[in-house]
């Protein structure tokens, strides 16, 4: 009898504990893949259709570690002619005219711990699409990758990339 | 490659730009007079203060004291969940997400050099937004310690890499050494012979904190002429 109540508290211990860490992964993952943007920018088109490289508005991707997002200025470079009737240009030309820049949402972001470069991955010869998916193909851009250090260390492992923990990590 | 430092004790007038240039530098939590009295004050560089003789004979001596990055560190022996450990460049890493805060590490160090973080750090409005980026702020519970500024050298490596070169030793120099107004903290690589380190390092009066314990610290003191 009093074997089987500890037999009992203890299998309700480990469960609850596994509930606790599942419950925790499940948050872990539940932020937004793919958050609504301020304003409905179709990378289909500008990516897709029109064949743009992702280095024409993110410039930095291959100067520096952050990749970036453009000024207003460098969309109204062509939008102050082009499609000036549609609604989302028209919410551009009002951020452009009002000097608001746009409040983009995150969709892929490392903890502050981690040093990243963009430049050095461009360099190695990785395409955008290697982490950030098919993003002409998307209309609304979508997370594809977790980014979590494994996912980190599988890529580093097959390309002979270092593994040092301090090559990363800061 | 085996990164090390020297300090010329001839050189060094105790002004304690180096610790305050490493506290800035790596985001290291400011401590309350309170809690420092208990031995929580965080200096990842310290400044030993050693008196000798009495009153009208007093002399001083100012020690600075950063990691000793030992060749056989007895931290990383210690460590459960190899948070800490030696890499192949010989810099003893601290991998905070990594540690589980046991603090076994802090216990096995001879020079004292790790410190644990009680609290989340806090800073006062006006300092908080000097914070260097480059450095994570730690979490509550990990310990941590002298990286011989590891970020600088994963900024300085990103930069030779791209242009296709091998570092150069002015390109990799840790906060303290480039803070030193008096250069005496001298950083660079012991086993290449163009560094100045590796000359000083083989100087006469080069010794090393409790060298008989066989931790071989890879920071080198260069002891004061009388």
């Amino acid at each position: 009898m009093r074997r089987t109540i500890v037999i009992l508290a203890a299998l309700g211990y480990f469960g609850a504990s596994l509930l606790l860490v599942a419950g925790f992964g499940y948050l872990w993952h539940r932020t937004d893949p793919a958050p609504e943007q301020p304003i409905a920018f179709p990378h289909t088109v500008h990516a897709g259709n029109l064949r743009m490289p992702c280095t024409f508005c993110h410039v930095f991707a291959e100067l520096s570690r952050h990749a970036g997002a453009p000024p207003v200025q460098k969309c109204m470079d062509c939008h102050r002619a082009i499609a000036t009737d549609r609604e989302e240009i028209r919410k551009l030309t009002r951020h452009y005219e009002e000097k608001r820049p746009i409040e983009w949402k995150r969709v892929y972001a490392v903890p502050d711990f981690i040093y990243f470069s963009h430049k050095r991955h461009l360099r190695a010869g990785l395409e955008c699409s290697t982490c950030h998916g098919d993003v002409a193909g998307m209309k609304r851009v979508r997370r594809v990758s977790n980014l979590v250090m494994g996912w980190c260390v599988s890529c580093h492992r097959a390309r002979k990339a270092p593994l040092d923990c301090p090559t990363c990590h800061k | 490659m085996k990164w090390g430092m020297v300090i010329d004790l001839q050189k060094c007038t105790g002004c304690g730009e180096c610790v305050a240039a490493c506290k800035r530098e790596n985001n290291v939590a400011i401590v309350e007079p309170k809690e420092s009295a208990m031995g929580r004050t965080m200096l990842w560089m310290d400044m030993l203060t050693i008196y000798e003789g009495e009153y009208p004979r007093l002399r001083v001596r100012q020690i600075p004291r950063p990691c000793m990055h030992c060749d056989h560190p007895p931290c990383a022996k210690v460590c459960p969940v190899r948070a800490t450990y030696i890499n192949e460049e010989g810099i003893v890493a601290q991998i905070y997400p990594q540690c589980i805060g046991c603090r076994y590490c802090m216990a096995a160090c001879p020079y004292t050099v790790k410190s644990f973080n009680w609290y989340k750090p806090e800073w006062s409005p006006g300092i908080r937004n000097t914070a260097n980026p480059d450095v994570s702020v730690r979490p509550v519970g990990v310990v941590e310690k002298c990286t011989f500024c590891v970020h600088r050298r994963q900024k300085a490596k990103e930069q030779a890499k791209s242009e296709a070169r091998e570092l150069r030793e002015d390109e990799y120099q840790p906060a303290c050494a480039e803070g030193c107004p008096t250069g005496a903290i001298v950083f660079g690589d012991l086993e290449n012979s163009r560094h100045r380190v590796n000359h000083l390092a083989h100087s006469p009066r080069a010794t090393r904190l409790l060298e008989d314990l066989g931790t071989e610290p890879k920071v080198v003191y260069l002891k004061e002429g009388d």
